[in-house]
């Protein structure tokens, strides 16, 4: 069940959505290579291209530079599934 | 060194400290002990130096959630099993004052005081990162 509300990560928040992994297979990087540029874990990635982690605004911030693009081109917020939740 | 040797490592001192410690009880030995935990202690930190191991934001919180459900745990625990312990001697149940017994309101009492410790230590902590993040400030 992808929207399971996890005990541990209670911040889990499906309403916010990203494109971290389109953006590092359009620039043919590896978890990896990426966690390194960021300057995070391999995990970390892992965890913010599954959804399971919400990344500080920082880091948000440091992955829209890395891409050149602006951080809500990596990042979406979807209002309405929120509300849904609420 | 990469970060699962590291943790093959850490997992290699954690058993070598364990049981020069072991060891040193079966010899009652403080200094074995002490130099063992001691020694433990440097070789992780050069360890740790060496395989330059990334402290992420992931991590950081990962941390925090579980320090905070170890003190939602561990404190009301040993506040509840001081309790227990000095209820039968405060209670006037004789049997618990004297002889073989006596032992369960001493450790009564030490549980009780770690679980004020625990809170004094929370209570400070707490205040100082309230501080830190701007928490407490009149508005200017």
């Amino acid at each position: 069940m992808k929207n399971k509300r996890s005990l541990f990560l209670s911040d889990e928040n499906p309403s916010l959505r990203n494109k971290l992994k389109v953006y590092r297979a359009m620039r043919d990087l590896t978890q990896e290579q990426l966690a390194d540029k960021i300057g995070v874990s391999r995990q970390t990635v892992i965890a913010i291209e599954s959804d399971k982690y919400l990344p500080s605004l920082k880091l948000a911030f440091k992955i829209a530079k890395l891409f050149k693009v602006k951080i809500e081109e990596v990042f979406a917020y979807d209002q309405k599934e929120d509300e849904n939740e609420s | 060194m990469d970060r699962k040797e590291y943790q093959r490592l850490r997992t290699v001192v954690v058993l070598f400290v364990g049981a020069i410690v072991g060891l040193a009880v079966i010899r009652d030995s403080y200094l074995l002990a002490t130099a063992g935990v001691l020694t433990g202690m440097v070789f992780m930190v050069l360890a740790r130096a060496k395989a330059k191991i990334r402290a992420d934001e992931r991590e950081s919180t990962i941390q925090g959630k579980a320090a905070r459900m170890t003190y939602a745990i561990f404190a009301p625990t040993i506040a509840l099993t001081a309790f227990f312990l000095l209820l039968p001697s405060r209670g006037g149940i004789s049997v618990f004052s004297q002889g073989e017994w006596l032992f369960t309101e001493a450790l009564g009492m030490i549980f009780a005081y770690l679980t004020l410790f625990l809170i004094v230590i929370y209570a400070i902590a707490y205040h100082f990162f309230n501080k830190k993040y701007g928490g407490g400030g009149d508005e200017k």
